[in-house]
């Protein structure tokens, strides 16, 4: 199934063309890695998918981009944002929980989309703190703060808050760039096994990891969408010489 | 040698700056010191003014008054010895003034150089008598005990209700009326002005657009530069009458009127220090919560207040310190009456009011100069006290939210 799809998106941030005319289909219950030298328009691309970019002034966006079949920008029959924000979950480059206990991050979601039923979210909660794999680590101390815990469990803390509005895609952001290598493996490991159930997108600068978790990779340069193919293929046998030079190291 | 030569000018600058920190440090030491020991040297003094004694018949069993029963005596609010310990009979006092009453002017003579036999013998004839005298009349040859009168001491000081520091024949410092004055006044000030300059700021830093907000900032800030007798002015002119008609009052100048310049006059600290607050919540807290599908207003509600909440309680406090110090623009609108407030419809008188009015009129060193000095003691105290509390409220939610 086609979760995601755009078609030929342009966007612009005031004079600057950062985005430049991307067509991509992403398929459901697979992971794809957006790989780049910095400011190539990765992070950029991730953030069309729910709307993050509407936050930034000046930002103008054209072309068309899909969730699930439906327009995300367009108006009229197009897909609200809470809606949107709630398909689509996101996690961050720096863990950020929010300035209150473990519980009450997790439940953030379902709060704000206004859920009240007490059992249904503590059922929430911990079902997101299990996928996550925190949940042994946490389950005695979920009225303690968020900040009391370690910087990859708060990175899963993150995970699972956004889990919990039980979404269809999860875009993550250089989710372990600001991680140890044992926290980050255990993301790693998390992202395999959350391909069963989501559609994971994930921007990072590290090739391995690029390597290790997707099996489909997009190459983005300077704004262009240069190749993208299944991982395997990218890696081994790139079709276009400027991503044979990035991924060898030479450049980037 | 030019290493040299930067080696030293680092040094000299390193010594520069140190040395700056310590004066500081010892400054605020200083005037610590200073008030205190000005403040703490009136207890103990008596509450009797300069030399002045009472004395009473040697068969008169009472021996020692308050300094509150003393006014009540001289008042006419006690009238018989009864009152105070003694036997039934009124109280007569006899004064300077009355003497005349009983002698003649040669007996007192031409230069009053028989004036304390006088009294002497007038006291020793009257058994009912409460005589006041100046301390030198009491010599060996003088008829009668002197009556012992309560040193000014601290829960006297804190607990007194009466504050009249200019009463003969004792002095009355009761501060109770002033700190609850200050308090009353400041705290309504507060409850007034932290949700309108809390509104504001969450206005300015999330809503206003930039071309509002560069208006609004200075606008605010010229408020905070305006000099307090001009709020005092303008709270006298505008507020007072206001609350003068609205309310149906004898007087405008009440409580309320000094909260309402207060509330103003913090309002430039409030929202200027919760605005940076407000501002300093990362932006990725912000875009967490939105990208969970908050709205903008959920948002603020339950990401970026409470993790500015420290901010905002610093607002807090410095808006309270504002109010509790601040001295003029009170003094001009809450019409200064040194009684137990009763309601925020009333006059009332605040602690730096009364130290500003009255200092100029105190002799210096006297027993009022010296109370005026424990009210600035008062002051400090409050104002610390109110610093270390809200201080550890905002130190809690940071850890443990």
């Amino acid at each position: 199934m086609r979760m995601i799809e755009t078609k030929n998106v342009q966007l612009y941030y005031g004079d600057f063309h950062a985005l430049k005319d991307i067509s991509m289909q992403i398929e459901s219950n697979t992971v794809t890695a957006l790989i780049g030298p910095s400011g190539c328009g990765k992070s950029t691309y991730l953030r069309l998918f729910n709307r993050m970019n509407d936050l930034i002034d000046n930002v103008r966006i054209e072309g068309d981009v899909l969730v699930e079949g439906r327009d995300i920008y367009g108006k009229g029959l197009g897909m609200r944002i809470d809606e949107l924000r709630k398909k689509v979950g996101m996690v961050f480059q720096k863990p950020n929980p929010f300035p209150k206990s473990i519980f009450e991050n997790v439940a953030y979601g379902l709060r704000v989309n206004g859920i009240k039923n007490k059992d249904y979210i503590e059922e929430r909660v911990e079902t997101s703190l299990k996928q996550s794999a925190l949940w042994n680590e946490v389950k005695d101390k979920l009225n303690k703060s968020a900040f009391e815990l370690s910087g990859g469990q708060q990175q899963r803390l993150c995970i699972a808050r956004a889990l919990a509005n039980e979404p269809s895609v999860l875009l993550m952001d250089e989710p372990a760039s600001a991680l140890d290598p044992i926290s980050t493996a255990k993301i790693e490991e998390l992202i395999y096994e959350l391909k069963e159930k989501y559609t994971i997108i994930i921007v990072t600068h590290n090739m391995q990891q690029a390597g290790r978790v997707s099996d489909k990779t997009a190459f983005f340069y300077l704004g262009e969408l240069i190749e993208y193919d299944t991982t395997p293929h990218i890696f081994t046998n790139p079709t276009d010489s400027r991503t044979q030079a990035y991924v060898t190291g030479r450049f980037g | 040698m030019k290493r040299a030569y930067r080696q030293f000018t680092e040094r000299f600058i390193e010594g520069l700056l140190a040395l700056s920190g310590t004066v500081t440090s010892l400054t605020v030491l200083l005037i610590v010191v200073f008030l205190f020991n000005e403040g703490l040297s009136l207890f103990g003094t008596s509450p009797l003014e300069n030399k002045t004694a009472l004395v009473v018949n040697e068969s008169n069993p009472v021996q020692k008054l308050s300094a509150v029963s003393i006014k009540d005596i001289f008042d006419q609010k006690i009238t018989n010895w009864k009152e105070v310990g003694g036997k039934d009979e009124d109280i007569l006092i006899i004064t300077v003034n009355d003497i005349g009453n009983y002698y003649s002017e040669e007996q007192i003579g031409a230069e009053f150089e028989h004036l304390p036999d006088c009294f002497s013998r007038l006291v020793d004839s009257l058994p009912n008598a409460l005589a006041v005298i100046n301390e030198s009349y009491r010599t060996s040859y003088f008829k009668g005990h002197t009556i012992d009168v309560n040193k000014n001491n601290l829960p006297d000081f804190l607990s007194g209700k009466e504050w009249f520091p200019t009463a003969e024949p004792a002095v009355q410092l009761g501060v109770l009326p002033l700190i609850l004055g200050t308090l009353m006044v400041s705290l309504l000030a507060i409850l007034l002005a932290l949700p309108i300059g809390l509104a504001t700021a969450i206005y300015m830093a999330e809503i206003a657009d930039e071309r509002i907000r560069k208006v609004l900032k200075p606008v605010i800030e010229l408020l905070a530069g305006i000099p307090s007798v001009v709020y005092g002015f303008f709270g006298l002119i505008t507020i007072v009458p206001f609350i003068h008609d609205v309310f149906d009052l004898p007087v405008g100048e009440t409580a309320l009127a000094g909260s309402l310049v207060l509330a103003i006059m913090a309002l430039p600290t409030i929202i200027t220090v919760s605005e940076d607050a407000i501002r300093n919540t990362p932006r990725s807290m912000r875009e967490a919560s939105l990208a969970l599908g908050a709205n903008k207003w959920q948002t603020i509600q339950k990401v970026v207040l409470p993790y500015s909440m420290s901010g905002i309680s610093a607002a807090a406090i410095l808006g309270i310190g504002r109010a509790i110090g601040e001295t003029m623009a009170v003094l001009m609108v809450t019409g200064n009456a040194a009684v137990m407030p009763k309601s925020i419809l009333q006059p009332v008188r605040t602690i730096p009011a009364t130290i500003a009015a009255e200092l100029g009129e105190a002799p210096n060193g006297g027993v009022h100069y010296k109370a005026l000095f424990a009210l600035g003691c008062i002051l400090f105290i409050i104002t610390l006290i109110i610093n270390i509390w809200v201080e550890r409220i905002s130190a809690k939610r940071k850890f443990k939210k």
